[in-house]
């Protein structure tokens, strides 16, 4: 009961938030310079039709009420159509998603496990020669474009040693009876290798580095000390007590890290032509097709204060003297 | 007498002093000097250039000089498909790169340290408005942000600049907050205030000075963020056409198949280049933290 | 007089700082007779909490035991195999720390943690450690209808209570508690005290309480070992302690505490000063500094621990005058202007 009223809260910020995001967006498309027709009118078109064009657009009223029927489309779900497709914007993204989120939640998982255990193992190593070598090299990772990563990696496994597919999530000319059958095919998995080891490799910084210091801080607790005293054994030791209070704070980040890849994925997805969200709003933003490219951006936004707001929840959830106060 | 001698001294030794850089961490000290040699080779690029980074070239056969191998014409690192000096772009593009990375810095440290300051010391209504405008801003999509932004205004290095600073002041402005928020309570600035200073001068005289290292340290940071981001909106072609960049370069290359040709000498050095340049930003922010905050100094 | 469990030879425990040793416990001896409670009492930094975490072995990563020996139940702990030593800890020799808000694991239930060494110390199944850390709290007054709190949802005494039910749990020979009460109020430290000695007799158990407060030593302890500066200066029985000290320091921190029976009577006189820096000790007796009653031969010669009475070990050279000196230590002014 006692936690229902912050989560209350936390979803009605979450609410305002999103709304303040929603008004950032719709003044960030109509206020910039050139018309938001540009691109969809074509020169043959009479002024007739472009006019006609324009009204049904609902261009031709003040912003006010643009405004507002812009509010009400999108509590309908209603994205309006995209100028290049000439299909619902809405349609175009629910296909695009599922690519974006395999991609995003494979590398983090992968990213986790491995800068989890190797944290928790540099901590062990501390003030080592090891660790003295591997510490700028993990901050290394962190300092690399992910794109340029994605580029050297598809040079080395894809065009010199042809291990892996250049790009896309499958081979052209296949075809699969469903979604569930492409996304666990050898196939899809061998496209998606290269971009999610690309993702992962920048993302193990983050929870590597946050793990190693949270180990090092808990195993000078006092309940570390209990425990050798205990006559527990070493792994005990380190794994039940050291690595299960210090993996708090780190879970807590992966729902963050997920709002972040989010946004990471918008240029590897670019590299490996990977039809995911973050492709299709640069192409939609080169080609100035303004619903597709306001409603990639809308359902990133979403994501992202969403995952902000499990972060906040998995926090305390995870943690007891805060779940159980 | 050290009281004195930093009494007595400049105010160019003041600012370092309030400043801290923080010379005895040899990371730190590494960065720093990796940032000594980058702000060189951007401030003299003309010199140690040996071409211009646009210019087309030819080799003395009247050929097009396009997609030499390092060291082929005397071209250090090649030359591009389009015939341009590969070396002399990655010196030209450390001019890109400071002035975006410094100007970023820049902008992100002053709008989140007068937002946490103004947050911090007011409170109230001009704390909760101040905090909601961070909230939106964590809840922005930062890359894509940047890319609208980017592709629908004039394509400059400054709007790129002025999108990012437009979010990513958000870290620096709750840090800030919290730390005035706890030298509000302090003694000193209690005191001041008994005794009817201004709140202008409080903020100047007693709160700024103490912020200014956390300042510094959200800047330090910021500066690889922008650096990274600038490179991002350069690959993807919503860059600045007119300037040479790192990120440019390598949009170049990926665009000219130097990937499938395996012209690493090509899209190599741009990408070391900027690892070089922000994990010299990211030693440098880790030395202030150990200054800064001791205990999580590791 | 009982046999004899513990028995500690010229012990030395070294901390390594920067590139120099602090000798934290020197040479100290005594020993715990079966059934006992022994009290270890000095400042803090007089090597008392080493000594009781080297009876456990788990000791600082900088901190080694250098020198001595610790014969318990027929073993040296000082010169066993790490091996041997952890399949000594807890099943023989236990521990209630000081804080057991910390020294409890946040993120457990206490019932985990109890049947957590119940199973992989004691080698019970998981039905029987449910039974016996249901015993446990009830035998230290806890409503086993608590075992599925967290330990933050506990009072300070419940959690003391639960870290002493934890250290019983597996029947320990010996029982180590470092400052168990110093966090608790006076009523709540009486109650728990209470409890202890009252688990002491019953199981038969052998304790050593480390504290700097003399008024835990004199409600519970049957012996008290009184240390200062790493060194022991005085140990016998508790009752002799209290009305024929014969170490200045023991007489000066009688005067120093309330009596934990009827507190907040009488003038308390703490002793001026404070210990010497263990990085550079004295020559000579290591209380010279401070002591109201030190001659040349104590400021240049250091005293030995020897049996000055039947059972009563000090060391002070001055030991044949007690009588003479006890009455002068009475005088709040003996302790007030020492340099």
């Amino acid at each position: 009961m006692s936690t229902l009223k912050p989560f209350l809260i936390r979803t009605l910020q979450l609410l305002l938030v999103l709304w303040a995001v929603v008004t950032i967006l719709f003044l960030m498309f109509r206020l910039m310079p050139g018309n938001p027709l540009a691109a969809y009118i074509d020169p043959t078109f009479t002024a007739e039709q472009q006019e006609a064009l324009i009204r049904q657009f609902g261009l031709d009223k003040p912003l006010w009420q643009q405004y507002f029927t812009y509010l009400g489309n999108l509590l309908q779900g209603e994205l309006g159509d995209s100028f290049r497709y000439r299909t619902p914007v809405a349609e175009r993204i629910l296909l695009l998603l599922p690519n974006t989120l395999i991609l995003t939640f494979s590398s983090l998982i992968v990213a986790y496990t491995f800068g989890i255990l190797a944290g928790a193992w540099l901590a062990w190593k501390r003030n080592s020669r090891f660790e003295a070598a591997a510490l700028p090299a993990v901050l290394a990772t962190r300092a690399m474009p992910e794109f340029w990563l994605g580029m050297v990696l598809l040079a080395i496994f894809s065009f010199s040693l042809g291990w892996f597919p250049a790009g896309g999530t499958r081979s052209a000319g296949t075809s699969y009876d469903s979604l569930w059958q492409l996304y666990t095919s050898a196939n899809f998995l061998s496209h998606l290798f290269l971009p999610m080891m690309t993702l992962a490799i920048y993302s193990q910084g983050l929870p590597l580095l946050l793990m190693r210091s949270n180990m090092l801080d808990v195993m000078k607790e006092d309940f570390v000390t209990m425990a050798k005293i205990k006559g527990l054994s070493p792994s005990a030791v380190v794994i039940r007590h050291g690595a299960r209070n210090a993996l708090l704070p780190v879970m807590t980040s992966f729902a963050i890290a997920v709002g972040y890849q989010l946004q990471g994925n918008v240029v590897v997805e670019s590299v490996f032509s990977w039809p995911g969200l973050g492709r299709e709003l640069v192409n939609a933003v080169a080609a100035s097709d303004y619903p597709l490219a306001q409603g990639a951006f809308l359902m990133i936004a979403i994501v992202v204060i969403t995952m902000n707001l499990i972060a906040d929840l998995l926090y305390t959830f995870l943690d007891p003297r805060i779940s159980h106060a | 007498m050290p009281d004195t001698t930093i009494k007595a001294s400049s105010g160019v030794a003041r600012i370092f002093e309030a400043i801290k850089l923080p010379v005895g961490d040899p990371f730190a000290l590494a960065g720093l000097l990796i940032y000594a040699l980058f702000i060189v080779t951007a401030l003299a690029a003309p010199l140690i250039a040996p071409y211009d980074p646009t210019e087309i070239l030819y080799t003395a056969d009247y050929d097009l000089a396009s997609d030499l191998l390092p060291g082929q014409e005397g071209h250090i690192l090649g030359t591009t498909s389009l015939g341009r000096d590969i070396f002399s772009q990655i010196v030209w593009g450390a001019r890109s790169a400071l002035l975006v990375g410094f100007t970023a810095a820049f902008m992100v440290a002053f709008i989140g340290s007068v937002v946490g300051l103004l947050a911090g010391y007011f409170g109230g209504h001009v704390d909760a408005v101040l905090m909601r405008l961070a909230d939106v801003a964590f809840g922005i999509p930062f890359l894509p942000f940047v890319i609208v932004i980017s592709a629908f205004s004039e394509p400059s290095i400054w709007n790129t600049v002025i999108a990012m600073a437009l979010v990513l002041w958000r870290d620096t402005g709750r840090v800030i907050r919290s730390q005035v928020l706890s030298l509000r309570s302090r003694g000193y600035v209690e005191a001041a205030r008994v005794v009817g200073s201004s709140d202008l001068k409080i903020i100047l005289r007693h709160i700024t000075p103490n912020i200014l290292p956390l300042s510094f340290l959200y800047g330090s940071i910021a500066i690889g963020w922008a650096i990274l981001t600038e490179a991002s909106i350069s690959f993807l072609g919503f860059g600045d056409p007119d300037a040479i960049s790192w990120g440019f370069m390598l949009q170049d290359a990926f665009a000219s198949q130097a990937l499938a040709r395996q012209a690493y000498h090509w899209f190599i050095p741009p990408g070391l280049a900027i690892i070089l340049v922000v994990s010299a930003g990211f030693f440098i922010s880790r030395g202030y933290e150990n200054l800064l905050f001791p205990k999580l100094g590791r | 007089m009982a046999e004899t469990l513990l028995s500690i030879r010229d012990l030395s425990i070294a901390y390594e700082v920067g590139s120099k040793d602090v000798v934290a416990v020197s040479g100290a001896s005594f020993d715990v007779p079966q059934g006992t409670i022994v009290g270890l009492v000095g400042e803090s930094g007089c090597g008392k909490t080493t000594m009781a975490r080297a009876l456990t072995r788990v000791i600082a990563d900088n901190a080694r035991i250098d020198g001595g020996a610790m014969q318990f139940d027929g073993q040296d702990l000082a010169a066993l195999s790490e091996r041997d030593m952890n399949a000594l800890r807890w099943r023989d020799i236990s521990f209630i720390p000081q804080s057991a808000m910390n020294s409890l694991d946040p993120v457990y239930r206490v019932e985990y943690q109890i049947i957590e060494v119940l199973r992989d110390r004691g080698g019970m199944r998981k039905a029987q450690a449910r039974a016996r850390a249901v015993e446990l709290f009830e035998m230290v007054g806890i409503d086993p209808g608590r075992l599925r709190d967290f330990p933050h949802q506990f009072s300070g005494g419940m959690r003391q209570r639960a870290a002493i039910a934890l250290a019983l749990a597996l029947n320990p020979k010996l029982v180590v508690a470092d400052e168990p009460v110093t966090a608790l109020d006076v009523i709540i430290q009486r109650q728990i005290l209470d409890q202890l000695r009252g688990l002491q007799r019953e199981l038969g158990l052998s304790v050593i309480m480390v504290t700097h407060d003399i008024s835990v030593v004199a409600y519970i302890c049957d012996r008290t070992v009184v240390m200062y500066a790493g060194k022991v200066v005085e140990n016998c029985d508790t009752a002799t302690l209290l009305n024929e000290p014969l170490h200045p320091y023991s007489m000066g921190l009688k005067n120093a505490f309330p009596d934990l029976q009827s507190a907040g009577t009488g003038v308390l006189t703490p002793i001026a000063g404070s210990p010497p820096d263990l990085i550079d000790p004295p020559k000579g007796c290591r209380f010279a500094a401070r002591c109201p009653f030190a001659t040349d031969l104590c400021r240049n010669t250091e005293p030995a621990l020897t049996e000055a009475a039947p059972d009563h070990h000090v060391a002070c050279h001055r030991a044949s005058e007690a009588a003479v000196l006890r009455e002068t230590a009475k005088d709040p002014a003996t302790w007030g202007a020492v340099t």
